[in-house]
């Protein structure tokens, strides 16, 4: 038995390295050359989306803000593509992960190894963004990382990552911290999900603040899954803070926001992270009484961009995207058609459809582009850092609430009230 | 004419023969069918994926199958086995291939640790061992221990990507799990872990050694998921621990192994290649009706065959000997 044992384990390690052997080398790269292949068809875009699941109320509207984008340039014959000079029509391929980093992953694979798509998208958040990085790397194609802002993806050895619409999550909150230093505030509430979305939030907050002496005197990391705060909040409440931040993904900061809401309870100042991107469901959630004079991030969704480099302007996109996709209109879909923009401009530039050229576009629009989300600007490692997130304040308006920057005062329409009123 | 004790020499070769062969081709046609599947289909993470859950499944088979000890938290020794890799990877340097090892150790060293789980039956077995497996996650996540698991940050091993050795050593790993099982069916050790399902108190009273046989499979199961999780973290290369502590994980695994079939060696191998075939074809082919004909398809496998395709093989031979005994 033992003899056989060893030799069918041989023969399964034998047949296993021949196999890894010509699979290892397989990759959809193409290198730039010199002289420029015909120019294809269609372009591939491919991405993947979370129809269900935790991430899916971000997910489905950044997909349809894509799509917005490939008909509004298909419509157009295309995306313009500078290396041909000509409109070249798009073709969208997205599976549905249901919010799951496994199948995504093998749905990331499938793009790249059969659809073997010119252009690569990945998903909401860093969770599911993750699996995609180190696959676009090893089969050297750019990824398009619309949201996935955490840290680890983005080193000087990764050359093929462009985050196209928000900030790495580490620089979110910097804003926000001088907000809270400027109001004097002296004692401060922390709770946040241990995810590196959050916890990099609560970590450079809290540092930013320790700088300039204030005191954080509850800070504490719960599970990504936490919907239930209500015992937290009673410790808190003990703390007699001045401010209460939440750093949450949207499946935690509705909760978070009711369970304030319902323990009666009140706090000058309330901040969590989503309400910003995804007003609409917030509102249905929680309600005008539970967001009233809360705080949040005031993502470009509420800037109004009268003239940009690229795309539709701020008013053009609400209206035209209203009417291609009913229904919500939020700053995650803005994200999604943005993500088009950054594309759109790298092909701009790009000296062919090769994958380093694209990257190459992409570097060459930094600083150049200018869309209804804002400036493009991307580091050495690919990490955005154009946009710099203000602090907004949701206000009651009628029978629902409002979004206004309060701070910085560049970019205030509004003017914070603090402490919040009672009731 | 042949004596009595030579007829029961030669049945015994036979049997004896079979019991050797079974094994052998049970791991080497996976082996053959991942090695050469590679070359048609290219997907290999999806490829890398499959011959872990197989892995996984024939976990599953090893300690629910022949001991009747459902493991709902199984993923936990999946996290574990992913972290203590990627650590020894990143902190001292360790060689993939070793790492992979080193994180089948730790799972089973964290399964000895659970072993107390199993003063519970049942359901509360089930249960506790989701309970420890989040515990567990809770534990690696907790940013107070940054320095030592990268808290919430999860673990970046892309310096040691590598997908073909990764593919490689997952199918070896799914060999090695179908050889296992393969041994725990046909040895006594496994009569024993049968004979422990059946009636625990039975088997104790015949002269078993139940926590101590229970405990060992127990170990083997902890170490096939842990070195599981070590090939899936180091496939995909940047992980959080929500990705590698995930129930579902979990739940995949052991819909796999009771769709083929528990207590069979080919039963979890059929069950994962099917399913998750299914569950990919579905996914790409027609995304927005996933969850709707993935459900369908497994409503319909309960109550059509709620032994699995092993329970459907076993009816059809059943039929086929009624049959022969009528005619004759």
């Amino acid at each position: 038995m033992r003899k056989k044992t060893f030799s069918v384990l041989t023969a399964a390690f034998g047949l296993a390295l021949a196999a890894c052997g010509s699979s290892a080398s397989s990759s959809t790269a193409s290198n730039s050359s010199s002289s420029l292949p015909p120019a294809p068809s269609q372009i591939t875009v491919g991405t993947t989306y979370s129809g269900s699941g935790s991430f899916a109320t971000s997910s489905i509207p950044e997909l349809d803000g894509l799509k917005f984008w490939i008909k509004y340039e298909n419509a157009k014959g295309g995306v313009y593509v500078g290396a041909y000079k000509k409109r070249i029509p798009v073709k969208l391929v997205a599976y549905n992960d249901l919010s799951s980093a496994t199948t995504a992953a093998t749905q990331y694979n499938q793009l790249l190894t059969q659809d073997k798509v010119n252009i690569f998208v990945s998903d909401f958040g860093s969770v599911l963004t993750a699996p995609a990085v180190s696959l676009a790397e090893a089969h050297k194609v750019v990824l398009f990382d619309q949201s996935g802002t955490g840290i680890p993806f983005f080193s000087p050895q990764n050359k093929y990552i462009v985050l196209a619409d928000l900030p790495v999550s580490s620089i979110w909150p910097n804003v926000l911290a001088k907000f809270l230093i400027s109001k004097q505030i002296k004692n401060l509430a922390v709770l946040y999900g241990t995810n590196d979305f959050d916890a990099s939030q609560a970590t450079t907050l809290k540092t930013i603040l320790a700088q300039n002496g204030i005191n954080i005197s509850y800070y504490q990391g719960v599970p990504s899954s936490t919907t239930s705060f209500g015992t937290l909040l009673q410790t808190i409440a003990q703390s007699k803070p001045d401010a209460l931040l939440e750093f949450g993904y949207a499946a935690n900061d509705a909760p978070f926001l009711q369970n304030v809401q319902s323990s009666g309870m009140h706090f000058k100042m309330v901040f969590t992270v989503f309400p910003g991107q995804l007003l609409g469901l917030f509102q249905q959630q929680v309600g005008t009484a539970g967001l009233s004079y809360t705080y949040t991030y005031g993502t470009n969704f509420y800037v109004n961009y009268p003239t940009v480099s690229e795309g539709l302007n701020s008013s053009q996109f609400a209206t035209q995207f209203a009417a291609a996709f009913p229904g919500e209109l939020n700053s995650l879909s803005l994200d999604g058609y943005n993500t088009g923009l950054v594309i759109q401009a790298s092909l701009k530039y790009a000296k062919s459809l090769s994958q380093s050229d694209i990257r190459a576009g992409a570097a060459a629009a930094s600083g150049h582009l200018n869309t209804v989300d804002g400036s493009f600007v991307l580091n050495s490692e690919g990490a955005q850092t154009g946009e710099l997130l203000p602090v907004a304040q949701l206000f009651p308006s009628g029978s629902g609430v409002t979004l206004k920057a309060v701070y910085p005062a560049s970019q205030a329409t509004g003017s914070a009230v603090y402490p919040a009123p009672v009731g | 004419m042949p004596k009595l004790d030579e007829i029961d020499r030669t049945l015994e070769t036979e049997s004896k023969g079979k019991r050797l062969i079974s094994p052998a081709v049970a791991a080497l046609v996976p082996v053959v069918v991942f090695a050469v599947g590679v070359h048609i289909y290219s997907n290999e993470l999806l490829l890398t994926y499959m011959a872990i859950y197989i892995a996984l499944a024939q976990g599953i088979n090893i300690i629910y199958g022949f001991t009747g000890y459902l493991p709902f938290g199984y993923f936990g020794f999946f996290g574990v086995g992913a972290y203590a890799s990627g650590l020894a990877m990143l902190d001292y340097n360790v060689p993939p291939v070793l790492a992979v090892v080193i994180g089948g150790v730790a799972a089973a060293l964290v399964g000895a640790l659970l072993l107390p789980l199993f003063r519970l039956r049942g359901a509360y077995f089930a249960i506790g061992t989701l309970a420890a497996s989040e515990a567990i996650y809770a534990i690696v996540s907790n940013p107070s221990l940054q320095s030592i698991t990268n808290g919430p940050y999860g673990l970046n091993l892309a310096a040691y990507y590598s997908s073909g050795t990764a593919y490689g050593t997952a199918i070896a790993l799914a060999a090695i799990a179908i050889l296992a099982a393969s041994y725990v069916r046909s040895s006594k050790f496994g009569l024993t872990l049968k004979a422990i399902r059946d009636d625990s108190y039975s088997a104790s009273m015949s002269g078993v050694n139940v926590p101590r046989q229970r405990f060992y499979a127990w170990l083997i199961a902890a170490a096939i998921a842990g070195m599981g999780g070590s090939i899936f973290g180091w496939s995909t290369s940047v992980f959080y621990p929500q990705a590698v502590f995930d129930s579902s994980l979990s739940v995949l695994a052991i819909v796999f192994a009771l769709f083929g079939g528990v207590g069979t060696v080919w039963g979890p191998t059929v069950g994962t290649v099917v399913l998750y075939a299914i569950y990919n074809a579905i996914g790409v082919s027609n995304p927005q009706y996933f969850q709707l004909i993935y459900g369908l398809v497994i409503v319909l496998l309960v109550l059509f065959a709620p032994r699995g395709l092993a329970g459907l093989r076993q009816i059809k031979s059943r039929r086929a000997t009624t049959v022969g005994a009528k005619n004759d």
